[in-house]
């Protein structure tokens, strides 16, 4: 039933809308917006917030939060069915290319390159660097925005360092480089671990990818359909990987062990996620004065590091939402947003403004440890996924991984048989 | 009708008594009965149709593939390997588990004043919860940080990597396992000691049963051989359903060493998502532990016919 | 003869007693390190004793920095209401069992000693996919429910009904108390030592339960005892092993006190899990 109120409201506000179409004048948009990890709250709850206070006339409303990007996934590709979208979701980089695909063929998700160049000719590159920006393209077009990034980074052990005679104000940036700084810690303190690369427990292939990577490798071809590490750049991973044991004096223990381990500076140098340089810090308390570097990277031109995170994207169908949604997801990957993030994560920042003095330059002056992440921005490539059987993927090339690294396996037979099995997982998948 | 059997005073009823007392019977079983229907019966057909389908967690499309995922099950190493793991698992735990619990429970018994203090402390670790105890293990037994590695170094064993050596592994996993219900399979021997009665052993003495072991071996042994079915059956039951110690320590590894059934089980159904594989994975261990409570029902059944 | 019985009896001592330092060795080692301080957790090998007494700062933060409280109380919301359901279902089903002659009673009791085989692993895979069809994953709710039935407890309750005195209930009905009157203030009653057996027996299980709420629970908000330690460990969340141990001796200490305190019932409670 219309009042007469309502009557005249509506018509004000269509001719308004009429005489400035600009977001302003659209009342109370409200976003649907759904992210995983509950834990994610701490920072996407400020990021709203500070978001609504620059637009007041949006209104953002999360949905019951999932519990991991692979719960995020099967629920959109249900909500897909049953058009029951959220306006905004923020999805896994590694489940992007498949829900991008399935949801572009049915006219779901919008892809974003028109957006960005309304937005002037310099903005993207004035924000972002391409490696970065490449991480929400699927199949050539930009379906997600960056929001959050995290590559591994070294952590190390400066007194270990020195004692081996390296410096500790330099830490190699080639593989060849931490091999001899291991071997060398290993020798000055024979009881310690000069490296751990502890893919023989880490608890995804994050680490294993990134061995691969750096060489200028990737695991899978760019259709994503076949296995692509078993060539050079894997069997130069691996051989690095068995090396870790024998020169350096890795030891195969587990996750939590090795990270005790080098929190009581029986560990040269370790690799990690950058999310867990407090409880890194915190672990090795006042023992020694902890340091991080970038991950070293062999080949400047096609290496880079594999990226976890995600990206927004945005399904709303109404153009007013849509609008409204492209408001969001640009203020999320702004700087004052990613200071928000990051400062609480650790994670990388995915956009360049984000650097500057006023949002994170002066963190990163205070925490010097956490700005190894930063400078690896524009070294990120794809955390790349197998597929449905990811998860079945992982364990059994982990159990490779450890054999050729126990010297069970050489490294030219275990990566054939890594190769393999994952091709025989991905066919039944 | 039946609100009405239950609720109402007697004169306020009409039927026949016994009616009267089905009806109330009916009531009361009614919600427990609901729940067996929901929460074990509808289940369990379900998993039976289940385990005949490709159905993964999300899925838009299921098909029927009959017995196919059986077939793979057999085929497939990981199930193998966890199969055989929790048998030798089993192995291990039952040995130790009940003729350890029996030479505790028979040195226990024979003490007086200092009788229950024995008792609370091996019966402590039982009540404990195994998941925090277990983070306590991961510690004791890291291999440059933890006490138990420069200690078993010092008696002669070399530097051990107790849960990283596919070698050991598992019998570390085994003796935690022990640990943990020693106490319990203690505390079932006690009550069986404390009922021999005192003149059996007073006959056996007469019949020139001397010293300690000619006694437990003519007297003890015998009368605990019902007590020792039951805690073996117990046992192997509980051993059989390892999984606690696998999540929080070892995660199935190193290569496999520590799948177990019950693990692979959860990482099928809960980490993979293949579900009708998983549904077909539970319908088999429900078959073994079918068959092992069969046995323990026939070996209860014995028990009672020879007392 | 003397120095025979002398010996045997030092022998049995100090093998009881090794035994005994194997067992209460992990908790001697968390206790200890749940008192010490953050720089000396590890490489603590040879000098067991804290140099000072860091028990304070730990146990604050386990208490008031870590999800270790609020696991302990949504424990304690489980425990309670699993027991909760558990008694009013089972108690006057098991009644009914034992005494009332109701069509279908044969099949039921056959069902109960069939299901006692049935472990949560068996039905958790449908129960997942009911509950996440639901939307109901990750509430108190799907913690609870699978253990809402205990065939357990009703095999246990219905042997304890049928040594009930028959005259008692006959007298009972004839004083024209109605059935429900009957089980609530007559059987109940006396069944009390079988029911706080048996609540020892739910209570342990369900608040030392990983495997079901491994699977059902995602947010911290709704861990369980063993889930609060596990993520505390996880390395995402704390770093400092002092506070993690003092973590785990909360978690551990309220069924450990338990027992010391009420040890007869306590142990009764739990060795009838043996029957299971």
């Amino acid at each position: 039933m219309l009042t007469r109120k309502d009557f005249l409201l509506g018509t004000a506000a269509a001719a308004g809308a009429l005489a400035a179409p600009a977001v302003r004048a659209q009342a109370a948009v409200t976003l649907d917006v759904l992210h995983a990890y509950p834990s994610f709250a701490r920072f996407f709850t400020p990021v709203a917030e500070e978001f609504m206070k620059a637009n007041p006339g949006i209104r953002v409303s999360f949905r019951q939060i999932l519990p991991n990007y692979d719960e995020l996934h099967q629920a959109l590709l249900r909500g897909a069915l049953t058009n029951q979208l959220p306006d905004v979701a923020f999805s896994g980089f590694n489940r992007l290319p498949e829900l991008a695909r399935t949801l572009s063929a049915r006219n779901q998700i919008l892809a974003l390159d028109t957006l960005i160049a309304g937005e002037g000719a310099s903005w993207a590159a004035e924000n972002f660097s391409p490696r970065m920006l490449a991480l929400g393209k699927v199949d050539g077009r930009q379906y997600g925005m960056p929001f959050n990034a995290s590559s591994p980074i070294a952590y190390y052990n400066p007194e270990l360092v020195a004692r081996a005679g390296g410096d500790p104000d330099r830490f190699p940036d080639s593989w060849e480089g931490v091999i001899a700084l291991g071997a060398a810690i290993k020798r000055a303190v024979p009881q310690a671990m000069g490296v751990s690369y502890y893919i023989n427990s880490f608890d995804s292939d994050w680490l294993w990818q990134a061995l691969v990577q750096q060489g200028g490798g990737r695991m899978l071809s760019a259709d994503g359909k076949s296995v692509a590490f078993g060539g050079e750049a894997g069997l130069a991973a691996v051989r690095l990987a068995r090396r870790f044991v024998t020169e350096c004096g890795m030891q195969l223990i587990g996750a939590d062990q090795n990270r005790q381990q080098f929190a009581t500076g029986g560990t040269g140098i370790i690799f990690d996620s950058p999310a867990r340089l407090a409880v890194i810090t915190n672990l090795v308390g006042g023992r020694f004065p902890l340091r991080t570097a970038p991950f070293p990277i062999t080949d400047k031109v096609n290496g880079g590091v594999p990226t976890g995170g995600n990206a927004a994207v945005i399904m709303a169908s109404d153009p007013a939402k849509r609008r409204a949604a492209w408001e969001y997801v640009k203020f999320s990957a702004g700087p004052l947003a990613q200071k928000i993030a990051v400062e609480m994560t650790g994670y990388l920042p995915v956009n360049l403004k984000a650097l500057a003095p006023e949002f994170l330059g002066r963190f990163y002056e205070q925490n010097p440890n956490a700005r190894s992440a930063a400078l690896q921005m524009d070294r990120s490539l794809p955390w790349e996924d197998y597929g449905a059987n990811g998860p079945r993927i992982h364990r059994v090339q982990q159990e490779i991984l450890t054999a050729i690294m126990r010297g069970d396996l050489t490294p030219e037979a275990g990566l054939a048989r890594m190769v393999r099995e994952t091709e025989a997982l991905m066919r039944t998948a | 009708m039946a609100f009405a059997a239950v609720f109402l005073p007697r004169a306020a009823r009409s039927a026949s008594p016994d009616r009267r007392l089905a009806l109330a019977g009916a009531a009361f079983a009614a919600p427990a009965a609901l729940l067996l229907l929901t929460i074990l019966l509808a289940p369990l057909v379900v998993l039976l149709l289940l385990s005949l389908t490709d159905y993964r967690l999300g899925a838009v499309a299921v098909r029927w593939v009959g017995l196919a995922n059986y077939a793979e099950m057999f085929s497939d190493p990981v199930f193998r390997r966890a199969i055989r793991n929790t048998f030798l698992y089993v192995a291990f735990v039952l040995p130790a588990g009940v003729f350890g619990a029996l030479a505790v429970a028979a040195l226990v018994h024979a003490r007086t004043r200092t009788r229950s203090v024995y008792e609370v402390i091996y019966f402590l670790p039982v009540t404990s919860t195994l998941v925090a105890m277990a983070t306590v293990w991961q510690f004791l037994l890291h291999p440059t940080l933890g006490p138990v590695t420069p200690l078993l170094a010092s008696l002669g064993f070399g530097r051990l990597d107790l849960l990283n050596d596919p070698d050991l592994a598992l019998v570390t996993l085994a003796v935690i396992g022990v640990w943990q219900m020693l106490g319990f399979n203690m505390v079932l021997f006690l009550a069986g000691l404390s009922a021999i009665p005192r003149d059996l052993y007073e006959a056996a003495a007469l019949d020139g049963a001397a010293g300690a072991i000619d006694r437990f071996l003519r007297v003890t042994w015998p009368m605990l051989g019902p007590t020792t079915m039951f805690v073996t059956i117990t046992t192997t039951i509980s051993a059989f359903k390892v999984f606690d110690t696998v999540v929080v320590l070892t995660r199935g590894g190193p290569l496999g060493a520590t799948d177990t059934l019950l693990y692979v089980l959860y990482l099928e159904g809960f980490h993979y998502f293949r579900t009708g594989y998983a549904a077909a994975m539970t319908v088999i261990v429900l078959a073994f532990l079918c068959a092992l409570s069969l046995l323990q029902a026939r070996l209860i059944e014995r028990r009672v016919h020879y007392a | 003869m003397r120095w025979r019985a002398l010996l045997a009896w030092a022998l049995s001592h100090l093998m009881l007693a090794t035994g005994a330092v194997l067992m209460l060795a992990p908790f001697v080692w968390m206790l200890l390190t749940s008192i010490r301080p953050a720089e000396e957790v590890f490489g603590a090998v040879f000098n067991p004793i804290p140099s000072r007494f860091a028990g304070v700062e730990n146990y604050a933060q386990a208490l008031f920095a870590s999800n270790v409280p609020r696991a302990m109380v949504n424990g304690a919301v489980v425990c309670l209401g699993i027991l909760a359901v558990q008694l009013a279902t089972a108690l006057p089903a098991a009644y009914a069992l034992a005494r009332l002659p109701f069509p279908g009673r044969g099949m039921l009791f056959g069902l109960v000693l069939f299901g006692l085989t049935i472990p949560i692993q068996v039905p958790a895979l449908p129960l997942y996919l009911a509950l996440a069809e639901t939307g109901l994953l990750d509430t108190f709710f799907a913690l609870m429910f699978p253990f809402f039935l205990t065939v357990f407890g009703l095999f246990l309750f219905r042997q304890f009904f049928r040594t009930y005195p028959e005259e008692i209930l006959q007298a009972a009905r004839l004083d024209g108390m109605g059935e429900f009157e009957i089980v609530w203030r007559l059987a109940v009653p006396a069944a009390l030592p079988a029911i706080g057996a048996f609540s020892v027996f739910s209570v342990v299980a369900h608040w030392n339960d990983l495997y079901w709420p491994l699977i059902v629970v995602t947010s911290t908000e709704r861990a369980t005892p063993p889930l609060g330690i596990l993520a505390f460990r996880d390395a995402e969340t704390g770093g400092n092993y002092g506070a993690l141990m003092a973590g785990a001796t909360l978690i551990t200490a309220p069924l450990v006190v338990a027992f010391l305190v009420a040890r007869r019932g306590f142990v009764r409670g739990l060795t009838m899990t043996g029957l299971k």
